[in-house]
């Protein structure tokens, strides 16, 4: 029965790092090839050994997919594809092709910056890994070879990304990626038609959660960072250059628009013209909204955010400045959170997860005393809050994009073990499909049962409907015919036609037995007992006695000859067509039995 | 274990085995072992015990849970196991049998968590670790752990079954390696009882009716011979080799790729590696049986061995010519071509039925290709392939991928009707053409080489990724163009060029950015290997090239602005060899390029381009080429006033860098050697010279640009500068004489300021703004008295540290742990 296979080398019951193998019709596909943040060994990478033990992973893989830019999602890339020596092709959004080796870069400098580090992927091992990247667009279907097929679908979550269906014959298999299934200031919502694949492999971050409405959250930030200001504070917010960045840029745009605030607001680094020059870039992909305003103003012209330059940070009074990177590890946003923390005016408020290891991490878990370098105390006295922004579809959004799709399986992946627990419960309850949740390294496979298209030729559904038989669309009808399979497509015909098209003659197939019986009688004697016998028994049958001595029952015929060593015994040769095949065995089963006596 | 680590991990302890344990984030327990690891390996088990009481309390805790999570319990059984890895600290443990309690079957084996891949994958490490010394081989025997194990051989998860295997070849070697180290008797029935089970288990798999079992022994034994190759080995493989080569002779091989790996690890082994060693015939039989992609990896590694029987290995030349044959004959007419083998000793009929099946031709070839290019790339082959009938087999297959060639005969065909444009063909094909390039001895027919290889760069339907290997299979033929000797004629070799550079000239203005930038890598490469050819550089600077490559430093994308200023950078030098170029009129100006890079250096608003500039003028300073700039001094101080403004710490390094070079070579000038961190002559002092080079140094700002480097926010900055200013100071001051030093304080406010900021600034990573006025960086008799005054090898310890080393330490992590005890879920739930 075919087969689709699913093993997780990441994400399977944890929100590490992303990296999914799926074997579907004998294509092998890597959906995802993320890193882990929280590990500076080659623990932040998946075991990308597990993939293949014979071989080499550009034969084995037929394609890789990234869903979109996040680092949990494509950060081991370039190490996969320059490092581990994977030559394949690999799919992904535009923008995400865009995007993603601006953030690998980023990655890249402050990996190497903190700790010097000389076993990680270089630039041009980036620029390398891009250049094997084909850019896709949505609903496009792109031929990966002449049988495995994908096309992206929009996922929300951040700029370009996508869902993915990977389709071989008429198997398929759905990848969310990280989706949103509420629209936000600058995307829209996820959205896939009714595709009904085999599986659905869901992300189920919040698999538990009903999340409250981001309008409250967003009021809340705007709420902080405003209150903060006007006592004459600070705002720190880190950030990673792309994604929420762009979210809470417009809002605070609006906000000091709406509120003729003068604070300045400064973004750090060089990135933002860059980020910006790709949200106008692909404007297509943010939400109605953005789009509709386009013409009369750019969302991301900001006219109250410019670019942070060093010196600001000792500037007196108030100000707000979003700087990278989003942990607090390293690099600028670290320097201003040094410099700021000890004024309890000031405020740092998280916008995202930061991984153990970090000083974001520590003031989260509400340390307020950290060593520094040279044993040296720093007091946090500022305001520390967090707030997540981050655009994952909640436990109602997951349930909605299953009936949207309407799979029939689901497999959930990124997601914490007992919450996907509960909401595999509620998914097989409410919807009647199987799920599943793999954790890493363990693989699940689904069965499935491809329904073939086969054509029917008129002349046999002429022949059909001639002996009273109307095709009636909702029961299922046996039908009789020559199954013929050419380029590719399955047809059913009459079997004089498979012979006319196949060119071949027609061959009748005879079945044989011969069956030994105790008669010493001359053979043409045996053959009228038989047929004495076999009238008696058939009576709805025409049994004929031919001139030559042997009998007919329908298409059987029944011939006695003498053995050749032994005169006492008889040889009976049965023969009939395939289409007698049940009364030629009938007829054979009853022979051997013998004849009766009374024959005689 | 520091002292503060000393105080907080008996809290952690406690923490974790507590009522609330910590939501810490996944990687904390993992560190905690990684630490604790690392601790155990440091001093004695026993004396990490005795001195840290609270881990065998953790141990004994975390037993007594009812039901403790799957994370806890995988963390101690962990480390159960490595701090019983030493005997002592093992007995320690035992005392209250806490490790018979966590391994034994009453323990997690017989518990609800089992059922968690994480727990079960917790016990084999820690068995695993554990498992060093014969008592603790005797517990895991005594509780019926290698039946578990066993059983663990065929868990739905690939690590646990994994980890299981690795288990079962330590435990097997181990314990005949321990309980009979002389030697190990010549039958399985003298090994020690825990062998013998081992053994017995193996020999049951083979011949089990069941395939996964034959599966999981024929992955065990691979894992076995390939780790262990102890003489004893021999004794296990002769009483399976029957059972393995019946698996062989079988009509449908089973397991076709676990046996080639088995027969590969063995054949690495010096136990079975004898010529004479009956084990050559079986791998010679597994050649012939299995299927070419089955056989594939098995024939490429056999090929690899110095050590190896010659018919062996001539059955594994043959299992990868097949299908480059069969191509050959495949595109010839009848008689044209004999081919690359003797069809007398092959048969081909396998390969041709897969080569003329569609779902097989492009994966077979691929895999073939793949083997001959890791074949050809290896430095000491120990088998001679023949590189010419190769090469016109890759371009046979390139010709027909690009549909330049459809023969007549019927395989030939069909294979040409499922390669054309096979991208997967055509990039394998492209990167082993690029490694024959390195082939001596190679009759080759460069025209039609180089026809297939333009009809490839100049077709429309190249994939950007084929293009790129296009190129580079093309820079490896055209390097070595000149050299050939069968192709010395000048004016062929014109007009190869020529065809190229009108290509490359088309492809510098494709739209795609891939193509452009793979152009430009191109044009470098072969700038580097032709620079001093006539014929290259005169068709070179009268094509448009360099034009085009001028306008693309102005590019859109930043990857490609990057790669012009690369080519750019290296095209001067093409003009600098030949000042006299005979072609006028496209002359490339060198005064406007060196301008246009310092202006993307001072402005571009992408790093890439600016990393660029900056190499490059490292580059031409290294080389030598410092006629290019008038003058090198004034050059120097201002690419390094850009530099230390620039945003990108690679840029600042960069100009880090050229400053080093500047050194070197203003002190060779003076007659220095070229090492900056060669010994210091003490003439070199008295020398005029010694002057000189201060002054120039002084007047180019370099001592302001590298003290305020010390300070940089990015660590391998301040590094770099450190380096630089100690061979500086050894280059000025003999290193006895820095004993005598004088104390900061007594040689003027303006040194003792410069110190107390550069020990202050390192740390926060700050040199204090507009205070230049404190110390005169441009005066050399300032410079020498700093340079032999600031204690510039503690700086050197400090900046060293990674800059994140006080987060990433055990006390940051203990502390941590301990901040998460009670966490709100809301954080632990997050992520990106």
């Amino acid at each position: 029965m075919p087969e689709i296979k699913v093993t997780p080398l990441g994400a399977g019951q944890d929100v590490g790092r992303s990296c999914i193998l799926v074997s579907i019709a004998g294509k092998n596909v890597m959906l995802d090839c993320g890193m882990h943040m929280g590990y500076n060994d080659d623990r932040r990478f998946p075991d990308f050994s597990y993939i293949t033990q014979n071989g080499r992973l550009t034969d084995f893989l037929d394609c890789v997919i990234i869903s979109h830019f996040h680092l949990d999602h494509c950060g081991a890339l370039p190490y996969f594809s320059e490092m581990v020596g994977y030559d394949g092709p690999i799919y992904m959004t535009h923008p995400t092709k865009a995007i993603c080796p601006i953030l690998l870069e980023d990655y890249r400098k402050i990996t190497v910056d903190k700790k010097g580090e000389t076993n990680f992927f270089t630039s041009q091992m980036i620029k390398d890994c891009m250049k094997k990247v084909v850019a896709v667009h949505l609903h496009q279907t792109v031929q990966v070879d002449e049988e495995l097929e994908i096309k992206a679908y929009y996922a929300g979550h951040v700029l370009g990304a996508a869902m993915f269906q990977i389709k071989v014959g008429c198997e398929s298999v759905v990848y969310t990626g990280d989706y949103n299934m509420t629209p936000d200031r600058h995307l829209g919502a996820a959205w896939i038609d009714k595709c009904r694949p085999d599986l659905l492999i869901s992300e189920s971050t919040y698999a538990t959660t009903i999340r409250d409405s981001k309008r409250c959250r967003e009021r809340d930030f705007l709420k902080k960072v405003h209150e903060t200001v006007e006592r004459g504070g600070k705002v720190l917010i880190p950030v990673f250059a792309l994604g929420r960045a762009q979210e809470l840029c417009i809002l605070l745009e609006t906000f000091w628009e709406r509120m003729n605030l003068k604070a300045p607001i400064y973004f750090s680094t060089g990135l933002t013209e860059k980020a910006n020059h790709y949200y106008k870039l692909f404007i297509t992909w943010t939400n109605q909204k953005i789009r509709k305003t386009f013409v009369q103003r750019n969302m991301f012209e900001f006219k109250h955010i410019k670019a942070f330059d060093r010196a600001y940070a000792d500037n007196p009074g108030p100000m707000v400045v979003f700087a990278t990177p989003g942990m607090l590890h390293a690099g600028q946003s670290l320097q201003i959170f040094r410099k700021w923390a000890g004024n309890e005016k000031n405020m740092v408020i998280m916008p995202g997860y930061c991984v153990q290891g970090t000083v974001g991490h520590k003031i989260l878990s509400g340390q307020r005393k950290l060593e520094m370098e040279g044993r040296q105390i720093l007091e946090v006295k500022m305001q520390v809050e967090y707030m997540s922004f981050s655009a994952h579809a909640d436990a109602k959004g997951i349930m909605q994009l299953i009936r949207q799709a309407e799979p029939r399986n689901v497999l959930l992946v990124h997601g914490e073990a007992k919450k996907m627990e509960f909401l595999k419960q509620k998914i097989e309850q409410e919807f009647h499909v199987s799920c599943y949740m793999p954790a890493n390294g363990e693989t699940t496979t689904i069965f499935t049962n491809p329904s073939i298209p086969v054509d029917i030729s008129l002349g046999l559904l002429k022949r059909e409907t001639a002996i009273g038989l109307l095709p009636d669309a909702k029961k299922p009808k046996l039908m009789h015919g020559t199954l013929i399979m050419k380029d590719n497509s399955f047809r059913l015909v009459s079997p004089e036609q498979a012979l006319k098209e196949l060119g071949l003659a027609e061959h009748q197939l005879r079945f044989t037995c011969r069956v030994h019986i105790q008669d010493p009688r001359k053979e043409h004697e045996t053959g009228l007992r038989v047929y004495n016998h076999l009238k008696a028994i058939l009576k709805d049958y025409s049994v004929q006695h031919l001139p030559d001595g042997s009998i007919t029952v329908e298409s059987i015929l029944i011939q006695a000859t003498a053995h050749s060593e032994d005169q006492g015994t008889k040889v009976l040769l049965v023969s009939w067509t395939y289409q007698d095949e049940e009364l030629g065995s009938y007829l054979t089963s009853l022979l051997k039995k013998g004849l009766p006596q009374s024959t005689a | 274990m520091s002292r503060e680590c000393g105080l907080l991990l008996p809290r952690v302890c406690a923490a974790l085995a507590g009522p609330r344990p910590p939501a810490a984030a996944d990687t904390c327990l993992q560190k905690l072992l990684d630490w604790l690891g690392e601790l155990s390996e440091a001093e004695p088990g026993l004396k990490l015990l005795q001195d840290n009481p609270c881990l065998a309390e953790l141990l004994a805790a975390v037993l007594a849970l009812p039901e403790p999570g799957a994370g806890l319990l995988s963390f101690a059984l962990r480390l159960a196991g490595l701090l019983a890895a030493s005997e002592s600290a093992f007995q320690h443990l035992q005392q209250e049998q806490l490790l018979a309690r966590l391994f034994g079957e009453a323990g997690p084996r017989a518990g609800a968590a089992w059922a968690d891949a994480a727990v079960r994958g917790a016990w084999l490490d820690g068995a695993r670790s554990m498992a060093l010394h014969e008592p603790a081989l005797r517990l895991l025997c005594a509780h019926g752990a290698l039946d578990v194990i066993f059983t663990l051989q065929g868990d739905p998860s690939l690590f646990v079954a994994s980890a299981a295997r690795r288990l079962l070849v330590h435990t097997l070697s181990f314990s005949l390696e321990y309980e009979m180290p002389k030697a190990p008797g010549t039958r399985v029935c003298y090994w020690p009882p825990c062998a013998q089970v081992i053994v017995k288990h193996i020999e049951d798999s083979l011949q089990s009716s069941s395939v996964s079992h034959v599966k999981q022994s024929l992955k065990l034994l691979a894992g076995l011979f390939g780790s262990c190759h102890a003489p004893w080995t021999e004794v296990l493989w002769s009483g399976i080799a029957k059972q393995v080569q019946s698996f062989l002779t079988e009509e449908s091989v089973q397991a076709p790729h676990l046996l080639a790996d088995l027969l590969l690890n063995m054949s690495r082994s010096p136990v079975f590696c004898e010529p004479e060693s009956s084990f050559w015939p079986l791998v010679t039989s597994a050649l012939e049986h299995l299927t070419p992609v089955q056989a594939g990896p098995l024939a490429v590694g056999i090929l690899r061995l110095h050590k190896c029987p010659q018919d062996v290995r001539i059955q594994a030349v043959t299992v990868l010519l097949q299908p480059m044959d069969c191509i050959l004959r495949a595109a010839s007419q009848p008689l044209e071509y004999s081919g690359l083998l003797d069809e007398s000793v092959t048969d081909p009929a396998t390969v041709e039925s897969l080569l003329s099946s569609k779902s097989s031709c492009a994966s077979l070839l691929c895999q073939t290709l793949g083997h001959l290019e890791e074949l050809l790339s290896l430095s000491h082959l120990p088998v001679d392939l023949p590189g010419t009938s190769l090469l016109r087999s890759v371009m046979t297959i390139l010709r027909f991928c690009n549909g330049l060639l459809i023969p007549t005969s019927p395989l030939g065909s069909k294979i040409s009707q499922t390669l054309i444009g096979c991208f997967r063909v055509q990039r394998s094909a492209l990167d082993v053409l690029a490694v024959l390039s390195e082939q001596k001895g190679c009759d080759v027919p460069v025209e039609s080489l180089f026809d297939i290889l333009l009809s490839y760069l100049e077709s429309p339907n190249t994939n950007p990724m084929v293009l790129k290997k296009s190129f580079q299979a093309t820079s490896k033929w055209l390097v070595c163009l000149p050299e050939m000797s069968c192709f010395s004629s000048q004016w062929q070799i014109k007009k190869i060029l020529q065809d190229v550079f009108l290509v490359l000239q088309k492809r510098l203005c494709s739209p795609c950015w891939e193509v452009r930038d793979s152009s430009l890598e191109f044009l470098t490469v072969l700038i580097n290997g032709l620079r001093d050819h006539d014929e290259f550089r005169q068709t070179l600077l009268s094509s448009e090239v360099p034009r085009l490559t001028e306008d693309l430093l102005g590019d859109p994308e930043s990857y490609v602005r990057a790669s012009a200023v690369t080519a750019a950078g290296h095209l001067i030098l093409v003009t600098y060899v030949a000042p006299e170029s005979p072609v006028t009129g496209n002359q490339y100006n060198k005064e406007n390029t060196v301008a246009k890079l310092q202006e993307i250096l001072s402005r571009d608003p992408e790093g890439f381009p600016r990393r660029a500039v900056i190499n490059i003028f490292i580059k031409w300073l290294r080389k030598g080429y410092t006629s290019l700039l008038q003058d090198t001094e004034q050059f120097v101080s201002e690419v390094i006033q850009t530099a230390e403004r620039d945003l990108d710490w690679e840029v600042r390094l960069g100009g880090l860098e050229l400053v080093e070079v500047f050194f070197v070579q203003t002190f060779c000038r003076c007659g220095r050697p070229k090492c900056p961190y060669a010994p210091f002559s003490p003439e070199f002092t008295s020398s005029v010279c010694h002057n000189e080079s201060l002054q120039v140094f002084c007047r180019a700002k370099l001592f302001g640009f590298l003290f305020r480097s010390l300070c940089d926010c990015d660590r391998p900055v301040g590094q770099k500068a450190c380096d630089i200013l100690l061979a500086i100071r050894s280059s000025f001051y003999p290193s006895n004489s820095l004993k005598d030093s004088q104390d900061p304080e007594e040689v003027g406010h303006g040194i003792a300021w410069l110190q107390r900021t550069l020990r202050q600034g390192s740390l926060a990573q700050t040199f204090p703004a507009g205070s230049s006025h404190e110390v005169d960086f441009q005066d050399p008799e300032s410079m020498l008295l700093a340079l032999g005054t600031i204690d510039l090898e503690e700086l050197h310890d400090d900046l060293n540290k990674s800059s994140d080393h006080v987060e990433k330490s055990p006390q940051s992590l203990l502390q941590d742990i301990l901040a998460a005890v009670g966490a709100a879920e809301d954080n632990e739930a997050d992520c990106y």
